[in-house]
């Protein structure tokens, strides 16, 4: 007997109350750029593949005023030749020119990435830099979470069975200064050894206010806290970005992997911050 | 809407609709091969990695074997033997081969759909930009040099060797 069955929903509605209903036996699918390695790995049996592929209510990136709102199907491509987010999400944009490859970003969606909760998640660590929240959906109504308490481990997420990612949203970063560096094996399909995004407020040559998020080395994605406090309001120079490149790496809680040590992904963290902070003021 | 344990599609593929009854799981390349004869698109990796099967859904190049067969239902798939009746990939293959860019030719379909759609996008691209483009399509040959060379030629309008 097939263990797996399929279901499409063509409103949202339809989609939350088939969640609803399924609870914990429905996989949603969207773009399947994880769905079918899993499926094929073996890793998923047994659910319902509920396809939200075509709900039009997911799609699209709206400017808002100061916000801009990224439906969850929005893909990695559509990121890429959005116009709001080249401008006002740089950092975003940068992310998504490294993402996966260009044929895999017609299909990854950014509600996906976050669902999928690894924690070298590429569209994840920029727009946890970003202060993005997220918006999420069940039968009975929405609540929206920051995206940095979004995770609780690799691969898992804060969601309930039934809810499902709808959007995505945060401030448009128009006067800030920005970087995103992917650390991988190789330049394209590469899983992050370390990946770093920030964002920047300056005046003049102080740095006022600095969001830094991590991938790859802790159990999710993580915001660098104590370090970007150590920033705040300093003008920004060798002595002061030393300080800051030793204590990032107490923020952090690096596995050793196929990928790399701990020891390796330690040091680079610490190269890293100095790079991206260099960079975006450059 | 409700659950179905097998789900009926209507692909168009390079112009014919194929209609088959298929599992929920099934990916958009296994009905390709299978159900619609189109073993021109490879089955390399399986999981998104090679590329080799790289098809047009929609007007979208994507990888055949992560798109479900039932969310490819009622849209349009063009192979590259689809492609092939348009001057653009004529020109790629003339010149795949004249560069050479073919060792055992298992990447060749996916890359020559690649190819073409990034050359309509980007007609005139810097060598840099054509690694890129073809960033997510793995020749195990290790051709990537001829490769290259061929699309660049096809782009500066230089077919012949």
């Amino acid at each position: 007997m097939n263990s797996f069955a399929y279901i499409k929903p063509r409103t949202k509605e339809e989609a939350l109350s088939v969640l609803h209903e399924l609870g914990a036996r429905a996989k949603i699918a969207a773009g399947c750029t994880n769905v079918l390695p899993d499926i094929k790995a073996k890793k998923l049996a047994d659910c319902v593949l509920v396809d939200i592929s075509s709900l039009a209510e997911l799609k699209g990136i709206k400017v808002t005023g100061e916000t801009i709102t990224l439906g969850s199907l929005v893909t990695i491509s559509e990121l890429l030749e959005s116009e709001a987010v080249a401008s006002d999400a740089a950092v975003l944009w940068q992310a998504a020119k490294v993402f996966a490859d260009p044929l895999t970003r017609n299909r990854a969606t950014i509600g996906g990435n976050l669902a999928n909760a690894s924690p070298a998640g590429d569209g994840i660590v920029p727009l946890m830099a970003l202060g993005a929240i997220v918006t999420v959906e069940n039968v009975n109504g929405k609540r929206e979470i920051p995206l940095e308490d979004l995770f609780t481990g690799p691969g898992q997420n804060a969601l309930k069975p039934d809810e499902l990612i709808t959007a995505v949203s945060f401030a448009r970063a128009t006067n800030t200064k920005s970087n995103f560096i992917k650390f991988g094996l190789r330049k394209s399909m590469a899983i992050s050894l370390v990946s770093i995004a920030v964002v920047m407020e300056t005046n003049g040559d102080k740095l006022d206010r600095i969001r830094i998020a991590l991938g790859a080395l802790a159990p999710t994605p993580v915001r660098a806290k104590k370090t970007e406090e150590l920033l705040a309001g300093k003008q920004i120079g060798p002595e002061v970005l030393e300080q800051a490149s030793e204590l990032i790496k107490t923020e952090v809680e690096p596995i050793t992997d196929v990928r790399a040590s701990r020891e390796y992904r330690l040091h680079l963290t610490g190269v890293l911050l100095k790079r991206a902070i260099e960079t975006a003021l450059a | 809407m409700e659950i179905m344990n097998e789900v009926k599609v209507t692909i168009n593929v390079n112009g014919q609709q194929v209609t088959a009854t298929v599992a929920p799981e099934e990916s958009l390349l296994d009905f390709l091969r299978n159900r619609a004869g189109a073993t021109e698109v490879k089955c390399g990796c399986n999981k998104g990695d090679c590329g080799t099967c790289t098809v047009v859904l929609d007007g979208q190049t994507v990888k055949s074997c992560l798109v479900l067969a039932a969310q490819a239902d009622n849209k349009q798939v063009l192979t590259v033997k689809g492609l092939e009746k348009e001057q653009l990939m004529q020109d790629l293959q003339v010149s795949f081969a004249n560069h050479g860019a073919v060792q055992c030719g298992f990447c060749t379909p996916g890359m020559l759909v690649t190819a073409k759609t990034f050359l309509e996008k980007n007609p005139q691209p810097s060598r840099q930009e054509i690694r890129e483009a073809l960033s997510g399509n793995l020749c195990r040959c290790t051709g990537y040099q001829k490769i290259v060379d061929a699309v660049a030629a096809v782009a500066a309008g230089k077919n012949d060797k």
